[in-house]
């Protein structure tokens, strides 16, 4: 599975994927926000938060904000250089541009895009429940704090990494066996040659 | 004799055991997060450690000339200054190294070897990352902020990952010890 080609593949799938990643970050945040949005208005009642996404971050709005109230910015590409890591994984298998192996790949980058929602929203809840002072304390309890708080900090640490390794685990870890075949195929070829 | 985990694409035994992978790979490193994550062994065990990879990166600089002073686990060059925090310390990639040779089947001393090895092999580059960064952050600050956060770490980790399926396909080629080796004739 690590041989000198298979590391030649990780190395173009990371450049490929980073190049990927910095020409379509910007409207890939256009695509998050909204969906975030969507699910932290589903906990509020009415639905007050607004995420938009000019670049580089994602600007948090609440139609409660009082007038010329300052609004957070969250920095985006921690939240999603990650797909960096997923494109270099599935780069690895022998043939990563076969039909069957690029579907994998866009299930996996569909199953990192619900990851990047989800934790946009811990990130979101977690602003809310620990940085606005006395307004943090009377609408979250010490058990919501620790929850969203830990949550976010644990796609900081670990989670962020986590997520495209196991992504790929499950979906785009080449078979050893069917590798083999394919490199004795390859060897066959060459003795004929 | 010791299971092979096999691919995700094979029959359902094999996507069972794949499956089995990831839950224990998921739980040690929640386990592992709130290790690290607590305030004792963040103070006692993190943030020392952080220090020990500042100061040996701060040496590492003044070998290739670059005029540094390290405070803690912060390193300034002239007007650039970076604080060395979870995330650029190695440890975050030494968490997901420890979850996945943890969770994988293997003997145990194949487990303790793979992880001290690729711990050590992890720090290693991790170093050339801090150097190069503070190099980068003093000479070419423009570029600081890409390298830092998207080429650097998702280089480390890979690196970390690339590791780890080193040591497994290893355990997972060993063929399986005989009666005689068993019993340790």
């Amino acid at each position: 599975m690590l041989d000198r080609r298979a590391a030649l593949r990780v190395v173009i799938g990371f450049l490929v994927a980073l190049a990927f990643w910095f020409l379509f970050s910007g409207p890939y945040e256009r695509v998050v926000a909204p969906a975030a949005e969507f699910l932290l208005r589903m906990g509020e009642s009415p639905g007050v938060t607004r995420l938009e996404a000019p670049g580089r971050e994602f600007l948090l709005n609440r139609t409660d904000f009082p007038p010329g109230a300052p609004h957070p910015g969250l920095p985006s590409a921690d939240l999603h250089f990650n797909f960096v890591l997923l494109g270099a994984l599935f780069a690895l298998a022998p043939r990563p541009w076969r039909g069957d192996r690029v579907a994998r790949f866009l299930l996996g980058a569909l199953c990192l895009y619900l990851v990047h929602v989800v934790f946009l929203v811990f990130e979101v809840e977690s602003l809310y429940a620990t940085r606005f002072g006395d307004w943090s304390l009377a609408h979250y309890g010490k058990a919501a704090r620790n929850f969203w708080a830990a949550g976010f900090h644990f796609y900081q640490i670990a989670g962020r990494f986590a997520a495209p390794f196991a992504i790929w685990w499950f979906l785009g870890r080449p078979d050893p066996a069917q590798a083999a075949s394919g490199q004795r195929g390859r060897g066959y070829r060459k003795k004929k040659n | 004799m010791r299971r092979k985990i096999l691919p995700s694409n094979g029959s359902a035994g094999t996507r069972r055991r794949s499956l089995g992978f990831l839950g224990r790979f998921v739980a040690l490193l929640i386990v592992f997060y709130f290790v690290v994550a607590s305030k004792p062994v963040n103070d006692y065990v993190i943030v020392p450690f952080t220090a020990g990879v500042a100061a040996v990166s701060g040496q590492l600089l003044r070998m290739i000339g670059e005029p540094v002073s390290v405070a803690g686990t912060e390193i300034r060059s002239g007007t650039f200054g970076v604080n060395i925090e979870n995330g650029c310390n190695g440890v975050e990639t030494a968490l997901l190294l420890a979850a996945a040779v943890l969770a994988f089947p293997a003997g145990w001393r194949q487990r303790l070897l793979g992880f001290f090895l690729g711990f050590f092999a992890v720090e290693i580059v991790n170093l050339v990352r801090v150097v190069s960064l503070v190099w980068i952050g003093r000479h070419r600050p423009a570029l600081f902020d890409s390298s830092h956060t998207v080429i650097w770490q998702s280089a480390v980790v890979l690196f970390g990952v690339l590791l780890f399926l080193f040591w497994a396909s290893r355990q997972t080629r060993r063929p399986a010890p005989s009666p005689e080796e068993k019993d340790g004739r």
